[in-house]
């Protein structure tokens, strides 16, 4: 049977994209003939269409991102000084360094607790803040630009603003723990609390963003539910639990993929605060690439870094997508 | 849920793909730089360029930081360059210091998109040489008539490799040892520097009886592994000797641990938060160790009479590293845009423009005419802590290579000096782990292009 259409179907299962019907079958009669497929032809116009409409973004996304993506794996395979018009085939050299450098353990730690500190952070106070912006209060609209005003403020602003916030001498938190009697920390030379400095100041940043979703979220989530679920006797926090979280799933899913890509790829407020330091205790695997490639002029060892970190992301989203997807309810 | 999509491809989808992935990865391999087992002989040489046949170009570009906030006293020089010769001269702020200039100027590198001319820190320049990114200077100098003997002969020196200058010297330092004289009156000690470090330790608890820190160091990259070369080379230790790490002799192990028992048995050193010299400035410190090009700002930042001296010296002498910033002449432009950097490099570290530069920014006067100069003879009488930084350069050597020629050099010592100034650690331990990984920088990115 064979079946031809000149009409674009443009979406639904991968059956219906086809635009043909494989035909009814029964055990008698055996597993059907595989029918005899044409392939029909895009008319010219849908093609001048597509490039028109997405020539632009594709070649944007070709020369930006695949591209330097495909040549930073290259460069991976290379011992390069950058700047140099010059470098040398390695093969897996760098890649090799990298995982017997006695560094990378403390740079993973640093990078996990970092990631971790700041999505898990991040989700939670912003759902918090969103249950608080989510009540009809006075002030909740000036409250909502103070929460999400810092996401737009540019990063090394920020950076250098906290600089002076956390100031042992001079700083707002060392005056503030005078009041009490307590001496300030060592946050620039104490590579530990300079690691929960720079989580703060980041929190502090992107918190509004993970806020503002939520709140979308809560908007939406039917009152009526929550009303039903209070006449029958059900606790605000049993409310909360059973049916706005499980509601928020889907918003949980996205933030946690979002937060999770942006927290890993952050630099700004590093590099205005303690430049990785001290004793590269707030260096990530985001500035070990900057600082390799950069300041060490290693660009090859540089990539390969890069390039693990693009494996460990690739991972992460698709672990994501493959075992968190399933139990969320949307 | 909604449906999950399926990846279904045919023998052509699959086909189109693997083209598309195929040229892609043929893409990326085509640039970039270009590929060798064999790197060496990477520095540019002097092609035989007639100069005599060159008319130079009528513009170019300088990437600066403006070492010591001298973008004003850099305007007026290229003002006064522009009226002379008639060529422009863009000057880029290309960073806020010397990393971050270096940083974009590897970036830029073949992209047509450099300068040219750009500032060579002390930890650059070498690297600068052996990717080719810098023209050698002798002949272009010898063709325009720089007075290279006049330059003072350690800071010329200091650009020299392969029997070639790769640099001229310009806002060039040493650090100094500055001193509260206010406190210094109040402990009862001698309104001078103290000689040796011993002098210093007697005289540190008169200091701490009045309330403040005796000394204020400082950590991070291009400054802690600077500092330290005072108390190692006083020592009788080195960073290297060539590209040999001495890190593991008693001498050196003997400078970490004193400056170890500075800070943390005997309490008299303090390692600043964010800038060592803002401390000293505001009062915090009696004393501290700062680059000559910050002399101008804590002059204009102390509440209190400031007074400077040499480094103290250590048990085998005075020691004292030179520091700071040359400039060179990218060999990545035409022969017509590098005479017109000669030129203007000619002009910018003459004998007027070095003096003028100087007495305007507390740098080091590069020149020996410039440092005679009735202009410099005025400053040293106006402000006689601008004279220190000269008189000290008597006691200077040219930096450990291990330290300033070495891709990630400096970071690896200043993560081993960290964990010994900040956490105590094992300085043997330590310093072994800074050799271990500057001499595989040393095979890896240094020796096969040399």
């Amino acid at each position: 049977m064979e079946q031809v259409t000149d009409t674009p179907v443009v979406s639904g299962g991968p059956r219906e994209r086809t635009g043909h019907r494989s035909p009814p079958s029964t055990p008698a009669a055996g597993p059907a003939p595989r029918p005899v497929q044409r392939r029909r032809r895009t008319p010219w116009k849908a093609w001048l269409l597509f490039l028109l409409f997405a020539g632009p973004n594709v070649a944007l996304l070709v020369i930006f991102t695949y591209k330097p993506l495909l040549q930073s794996l290259y460069y991976s395979t290379l011992q390069w000084n950058i700047g140099s018009a010059v470098a040398m085939p390695v093969g897996f050299q760098n890649y090799a360094d990298w995982f017997t450098d006695p560094t990378t353990p403390r740079i993973i730690a640093v990078t996990l607790v970092f990631t971790l500190a700041t999505v898990g952070g991040g989700m939670v106070i912003g759902l918090l803040l969103a249950l608080v912006l989510n009540r009809r209060l006075r002030g909740t609209g000036a409250a909502r630009t103070v929460v999400v005003a810092p996401y737009v403020l540019s990063g090394v602003a920020v950076g250098l603003l906290w600089l002076f916030v956390f100031d042992p001498n001079f700083g707002v938190t060392a005056a503030l723990l005078r009041l009490v009697g307590l001496a300030s920390p060592d946050w620039y030379n104490d590579p530990q609390w300079a690691l929960a400095m720079v989580i703060v100041v980041y929190l502090w940043k992107n918190v509004g963003y993970v806020a503002l979703i939520y709140l979308a979220a809560l908007q939406s989530v039917p009152r009526d539910l929550v009303e039903a679920a209070s006449i029958d006797g059900a606790t605000s926090l049993r409310s909360f639990r059973s049916i706005v979280l499980p509601l928020l799933g889907p918003t949980t899913f996205f933030l946690a993929i979002t937060t999770l890509l942006t927290s890993l790829q952050s630099f700004d407020i590093i590099q205005a605060m303690t430049k990785g330091g001290p004793l590269g205790g707030t260096t990530t695997m985001m500035y070990q690439i900057y600082q390799e490639g950069f300041q060490s002029g290693r660009a090859g060892y540089s990539s390969a870094v890069a390039t693990i970190l693009f494996a460990v992301l690739l991972l992460v989203t698709f672990a994501q997508l493959k075992y968190v997807d399933r139990k969320v309810h949307y | 849920m909604s449906p999950r999509p399926q990846i279904d491809l045919d023998r052509r989808q699959l086909l189109q793909f693997t083209a598309l992935f195929g040229g892609a990865a043929a893409l990326a391999a085509c640039s970039g730089p270009s590929v060798s087992s064999d790197v060496s002989g990477g520095a540019a040489t002097e092609a035989a360029t007639d100069w005599a046949s060159v008319t130079p170009a009528k513009e170019i570009t300088w990437w600066s930081n403006h070492p010591g906030a001298s973008r004003p006293v850099e305007e007026e020089l290229i003002r006064r360059f522009t009226a002379e010769s008639g060529i422009n001269v863009n000057l880029v702020t290309a960073g806020a210091n010397y990393d971050e200039v270096a940083q974009k100027f590897q970036a830029a590198t073949g992209t047509g998109n450099g300068p040219d001319v750009v500032v060579a820190s002390d930890v650059w320049w070498f690297r600068y040489m052996i990717n080719g990114q810098t023209l050698p200077m002798d002949q272009i100098a010898e063709h325009l008539g720089f007075d290279t003997a006049d330059y003072n002969e350690t800071l010329y020196s200091d650009y020299r490799f392969k029997d070639a200058h790769w640099a001229v010297p310009y806002a060039r330092s040493t650090p100094l040892f500055y001193y509260n004289k206010d406190a210094w009156a109040a402990a009862g000690l001698p309104d001078r520097s103290p000689e040796t470090w011993d002098e210093f330790m007697e005289w540190a608890p008169k200091l701490a009886a009045g309330g403040i820190t005796p000394l204020g160091l400082g950590k991070g990259t291009s400054w802690a592994a600077w500092w330290f070369c005072n108390f190692l080379w006083g020592r009788g230790g080195a960073y290297s000797d060539e590209w040999t790490m001495t890190l593991d002799t008693p001498e050196a192990l003997d400078a970490a641990k004193f400056v170890q028992s500075m800070i943390f048995e005997d309490r008299v050193a303090a390692i600043a938060a964010t800038d060592n010299a803002v401390d000293f400035g505001a009062g915090l410190t009696g004393c501290t160790i700062a680059s000559t090009g910050s002399l101008t700002g804590i002059l204009k930042a102390a509440k209190f009479e400031v007074g400077t001296g040499f480094l103290p010296a250590g048990p085998e002498g005075p020691a004292c590293p030179t520091g700071g910033t040359g400039v060179a002449i990218s060999a990545d432009r035409t022969p017509e845009q590098q005479l017109a950097a000669g030129m203007f490099l000619r002009f910018l570290t003459s004998t007027d423009s070095t003096a003028y530069f100087s007495s305007n920014t507390g740098y080091m006067p590069v020149r020996t005419s410039a440092r005679d100069s009735s202009i410099m003879a005025e400053v040293y009488a106006k402000s006689p802590q601008f004279r220190t930084a000269v008189d000290q350069l008597e006691t200077t050597r040219v930096q450990d290579w291990g330290r300033v020629f070495v891709p990630g050099g400096d970071k690896e010592l200043t993560t081993a000096l960290e964990s010994i100034i900040l956490q105590q650690g094992d300085p043997a331990t330590a310093f072994a782990t800074a050799s271990t990984a500057i001499q595989r920088s040393f095979e890896q990115n240094v020796e096969p292009y040399l």
